[in-house]
């Protein structure tokens, strides 16, 4: 269970990001998870409820976007999404979804990403 | 007045972990000191098996100990004479590059040239967290269910040496270790998977030939 320290490492970039900007406030944070990551994004979501607690960043609205698995064929070349139907997620890493292969590599699907923020902050505060 | 602002942040914390792991690397190869990250769970035999390759592999061996609490272990290897470092995660489930990095400056890399790194006793979290070691070996044992494969798909797929322990019990936990083996192929077609007994000494050659077939690349 590290969506502790993956929280704790999210909320540090956006306070970080939000402070060198001047925020009065941070409105909108967007965070990317891969589907093929460790982390749970409804555990991520709870962590970040308690850390933002006395933060800037308490109130604000944290959207949590699953990122798709990608993969190349190491047969048939394909390269892009896998496979994501059906109720075991990992069946995409296992086949290629067009030629069945089992040798291929994961490309994408992996990120743990602060994407944006959007903040207040005073008018005639020049941006960073 | 206020006003709004968007602002692109980027920041994916898995790519800092990777770029700290590809520092370690360099640290490795700048040392001439080739890395396995070992990784299982609680119990799979991770320490006895990197006690026995100490005993038996004819290298400068150094030993980063992982561990919620690491004393233990590192304490066991400590009794061979070899550079040892204890690594404490305290509420972690898994090492880190960044971790990795702080215990380069207590092991004297001049002096070894084979080092492993145990990881936490854990199948999940590790497989987010690269720490810059060239090769992963995962160990895992036949009490733990000869369905732990299936169950944990991602850290096998990662795997570059697989080590099925403690086959000598197959029978007493009836764990099927012929099905293990099929269902890390399955995953990872390429990988090597050896089965093993520390007890007997079954496919302990064949580990240090793998192992040292990787260094030798």
């Amino acid at each position: 269970m590290h969506e502790l320290s993956m929280a704790d490492a999210m909320v540090k970039t956006v306070l970080d990001v939000a402070e060198k900007n001047d925020a009065t406030e941070i409105i909108e944070v967007t965070i990317e998870v891969g589907k093929l990551t460790m982390l749970n994004p409804e555990q991520l979501k709870f962590l970040l409820d308690v850390l933002v607690e006395n933060t800037l960043l308490e109130g604000a609205d944290i959207n949590i976007v699953e990122l798709p698995v990608e993969l190349n064929c190491n047969l048939c070349k394909y390269s892009g999404l896998a496979d994501m139907d059906g109720s075991d997620h990992y069946l995409a890493i296992v086949k290629c979804p067009e030629c069945g292969e089992r040798n291929v590599e994961i490309t994408a699907g992996r990120e743990c990403n602060v994407k944006n923020i959007k903040i207040e902050k005073e008018e005639g505060d020049e941006d960073a | 007045m206020h006003k709004i602002a968007d602002i692109e942040i980027q920041h994916d914390i898995m790519i800092a972990n990777r770029k700290l792991a590809d520092r370690n690397k360099k640290i490795l190869d700048d040392a001439d000191v080739y890395s396995v990250d070992v990784l299982g769970a609680i119990g799979s035999g991770k320490t006895s098996l990197i006690e026995t390759l100490i005993q038996k592999m004819d290298h400068k061996i150094g030993v980063i100990a992982g561990d919620v609490i690491s004393k233990f272990d590192a304490g066991r290897f400590e009794k061979y004479n070899i550079p040892v470092v204890g690594l404490n995660t305290g509420k972690e489930c898994h090492l880190d590059a960044h971790l990795v990095e702080h215990a380069f400056g207590d092991m004297p890399l001049e002096s070894i040239d084979l080092l492993f790194i145990e990881n936490v006793g854990n199948l999940i979290c590790p497989v987010d967290f690269d720490l810059g070691s060239h090769i992963r070996m995962v160990v895992i044992s036949v009490s733990e269910g000869d369905d732990t494969v299936e169950k944990h798909p991602l850290i096998f797929k990662e795997a570059d040496l697989v080590v099925i322990n403690k086959v000598d019990i197959a029978d007493a936990v009836g764990a099927d270790q012929d099905k293990m083996v099929a269902d890390v192929k399955e995953l990872n077609p390429t990988v090597k998977v050896i089965k093993s007994s520390l007890k007997t000494g079954q496919g302990l050659d064949e580990i240090i030939s793998s192992i040292e077939g990787f260094m030798n690349k």
